[in-house]
């Protein structure tokens, strides 16, 4: 898989009501891997050279968690429908609270093996025939990857937060998260299905920019360095090898 | 003795070492020769990436070339717009891809399908479900990639089978559209194995989740082949690749390098294993067994200089042999047969060294010891004083001896051996009190001149006995020196004096004998 060696985002944050709430938002920017949609890479990748390639369609998937805010209660649990078609997942993504559960349906006609390979004791692979459905409770916050061992592009990003603070972020990397209280939060990014970044922020209406050299998991990234200001965070991802977009 | 024992030492030292070195030696080289197939593996690997890697392009290419199809792009268009009947669009592409590629087995291709421009299967040919189509595998990477304009390649591990897949668009007539995609699966099974092993020379294994599913070698001697690829998998993490890992498979030890495919497969412990035979154990057991006839001809073992060694370690230590041993024997032999002969007295023992030297000094000493014995336990030249010999005595039967010094003139008693003696045991009233003997040396009183004195009168009395034709049987050396001390140490007792000659003469027709005392 290739790794998120140097997602690089930028975050503004802003606080309209530094008193007592505002809303947070920022600017994320993903490596390139995450934005062309394509995660592993074989040899090569060459444009035709006759019409434009068009831009990705499917929107990355990067989520904004702000968790660890004092006073703060975890949204509902509930339960999500997600409807895998052929090899496509809809929703790609899906953030609830804890002890909420994810009904996976397959409409199509593949059959799928579906489990959260980092954590098969929660979720073992187990077959989905077409037609058929498999409910999987999330109870403890986190982020979780549910992929199909027989079809790895078929991903689904179950992110289980303990706090309502949470953005998706858009496909130019902006997010908005308003009502946000004053105060320390712990802040973190999903990406490329699983968390690229992490570090604690103060919501106290501060511009911040946040750059991330590398991260060896998901779970523990290594911020690098933290400097500059909005907008100049353009980090260049290596190329692949082989590749040659 | 000691050279032979320092050329021992010295051979038994050279065999210690030169078993040492051959038992030792081999492990070095093992060693070496397994570091240089770990290196073989490395090469074999790498030269399998740029293998994969020309290989996906040239897929890229020819399903890129196919793309360019008219009959194709106007079905795929056609179903991406939704015009048509879906199933009518389907032959017509399947039929089309026949006709274009009649021996996909032959190509080396196991699938190749067509995608609308929403993702959706329009037709299939090759593999086990070429009759289904209409599902929509737009969300593979390698097909959203494809129909959003590029050329990629992937590889796939679905179905409990590997593909090398590579996706290229289908633009429409005009060029200026992408009206769908194409994907072409190469083969990645045993035919793959086997290509790899005969472009490499090594044997190769392919693994996808956590199976074997393909190997030059049986299978079943592979079954811990993924555990162990997956108990590294940070170093395939981090290098892309395992080092040598050996595995233990009967009685033989292979190396296994481990990398994995790119793309998703590698989401599915999808690995190829480049395999190497160890080489054999260093122990002697098992450099025998691998020895062969081969190894022993003229031509690859040093035969002439082993053979010239060992006559040569053989020549050194029987000249020694002789030098030391064998000489010494004979040389002693000769002296004691020298010895037998009278011809001395004791062996020279200051010419002997070593254990021959004690040899020669314990057989003096026991001849010694023996004449002691034999002379009543007093050594030669130191017998006690006794009786005059007894003329009715056996011995004095047979001679009589002089108890006078014998006079200084007369004729001898045999001819040639000087003046004739006196009568028996009477010596003349007026002769010389102490004249010497008529024949041998000056009488001393060291034991070695009295034996050779008693052995010389011994010789002539027996040769005076034979001329004067009387019987010899029966005397023997030893009786007649026996006698000879014995009266001797009588005459010295009595007369008081320092030794005793004795003469041979001839007194009425037999062989008598006169003793003359020596002050």
């Amino acid at each position: 898989m290739t790794s998120l060696r140097t997602l690089v985002p930028l975050l503004l944050l802003s606080l309209p009501f530094p008193a007592f709430a505002g809303t947070v938002k920022g600017t994320v920017r993903v490596p390139d891997n995450v934005r062309s949609g394509r995660m592993n890479q074989g040899y090569w990748r060459l444009e035709n050279g006759n019409v434009p390639v068009r831009p990705n369609s499917k929107k990355p998937g990067t989520i904004v968690v702000l968790d660890g805010i004092s006073g703060t209660h975890a949204p509902p649990p509930k339960t999500v429908s997600v409807e895998i078609t052929g090899l496509s997942a809809t929703p790609r993504y899906v953030v609830v609270g804890p002890g909420s559960v994810v009904e996976f349906k397959n409409t199509g006609k593949i059959t799928h093996e579906l489990s959260v390979p980092a954590d098969e004791t929660l979720m073992p692979v187990e077959r989905l025939n077409p037609g058929t459905f498999r409910h999987q409770k999330f109870g403890v916050p986190g982020g979780y990857l549910v992929r199909c061992s027989e079809y790895p592009s078929l991903a689904i990003s179950v992110i289980v937060v303990d706090s309502p603070y949470f953005a998706v972020v858009d496909d130019k990397g902006a997010f908005s998260i308003p009502g946000v209280p004053d105060g320390k939060a712990n802040l973190k990014v999903w990406a490329g299905g699983r968390w690229a970044h992490e570090e604690s922020v103060e919501t106290n209406g501060k511009d911040l920019s946040i750059r991330i050299e590398s991260a060896k998991n998901g779970n523990q990234p290594e911020a690098k360095e933290s400097e500059g200001k909005e907008g100049d965070s353009e980090g260049k991802e290596p190329d692949p090898k082989g590749s040659a977009e | 003795m000691f050279l032979s024992k320092i050329w021992f030492i010295v051979v038994a030292l050279f065999a210690g070492v030169a078993l040492s070195i051959a038992l030792t030696a081999p492990r070095p080289m093992v060693q070496k020769l397994e570091e240089l197939e770990g290196q073989r593996l490395d090469r074999a690997q790498y030269a399998t990436e740029e293998m994969l890697k020309v290989d996906a392009h040239k897929w890229i290419d020819r399903v890129a070339r196919l793309g360019r199809d008219a009959v194709l792009a106007e079905a795929l268009d056609s179903a991406s717009r939704g015009s048509g009947e879906l199933g009518v669009q389907h032959r017509t592409v399947q039929v089309r891809i026949q006709a274009l590629l009649p021996d996909l087995a032959g190509a080396g291709i196991a699938t190749i399908a067509a995608v609308d421009a929403n993702g959706r299967v329009v037709a299939r040919v090759g593999g086990e479900d070429d009759k289904s189509f209409g599902e929509n595998i737009g969300g593979a990477e390698l097909i959203d990639d494809a129909l959003r304009g590029f050329l990629s390649d992937d590889v796939w591990g679905a179905g409990g089978k590997l593909l090398r897949v590579a996706g290229a668009p289908v633009l429409s007539k005009s060029r200026d559209r992408i009206v769908g995609a194409l994907y072409v699966g190469a083969e990645t099974g045993d035919q793959f194995a086997e290509r790899l092993k005969k472009n490499l020379d090594v044997d190769v294994a392919l693994l996808l989740r956590g199976k074997v599913l393909a190997s030059t070698v049986p299978p079943e001697v592979l079954a811990g082949l993924p555990d162990m690829v997956e108990q590294h998998r940070k170093d395939i993490d981090s290098l892309k690749r395992t080092p040598a890992l050996p595995i233990d498979v009967g009685n033989e030890t292979y190396l296994a390098v481990a990398a994995p495919f790119p793309g998703q497969a590698a989401l599915q412990k999808g690995y190829y294993v480049l395999i190497g035979k160890k080489p054999a154990h260093a122990d002697l057991r098992s450099l025998l067994a691998s020895t062969s006839a081969r190894d022993l001809k003229w031509g690859s073992f040093p035969w002439v200089p082993l053979l010239v060694t060992i006559l040569g370690i053989v020549a050194v230590g029987l000249f020694l042999q002789r030098l030391e041993v064998d000489g010494p024997i004979q040389r002693i032999r000769a002296e004691l047969r020298s010895l037998v002969r009278l011809d001395g007295a004791k062996l020279n023992d200051h010419k002997y060294g070593g254990g021959f030297g004690g040899i020669a000094r314990d057989v003096n000493a026991a001849l010694e010891h023996v004449s002691i014995a034999m002379s009543g336990a007093h050594p030669l030249g130191s017998h006690p004083v006794g009786d005059a010999p007894d003329p009715g005595s056996a011995f004095a039967a047979e001679s009589h001896f002089a108890q006078a010094p014998r006079p200084a003139a007369g004729p001898p008693l045999i001819p040639g051996l000087g003046a004739p003696p006196p009568p028996a045991f009477a010596p003349p009233p007026d002769a010389p009190p102490a004249a010497p003997p008529s024949f041998g040396p000056a009488p001393t009183a060291s034991e070695e001149d009295e034996d050779a004195h008693i052995r010389e009168v011994y010789a002539q009395f027996l040769a005076t006995k034979k001329e004067c034709g009387e019987p010899t049987a029966g005397l023997t050396l030893e009786k007649f020196s026996q006698r000879l001390y014995d009266n001797r140490a009588a005459l010295m007792a009595k007369h008081d004096c320092r030794t005793v000659r004795f003469t041979v003469y001839v007194k009425e027709g037999k062989a008598s004998l006169r003793a003359t005392p020596i002050k």
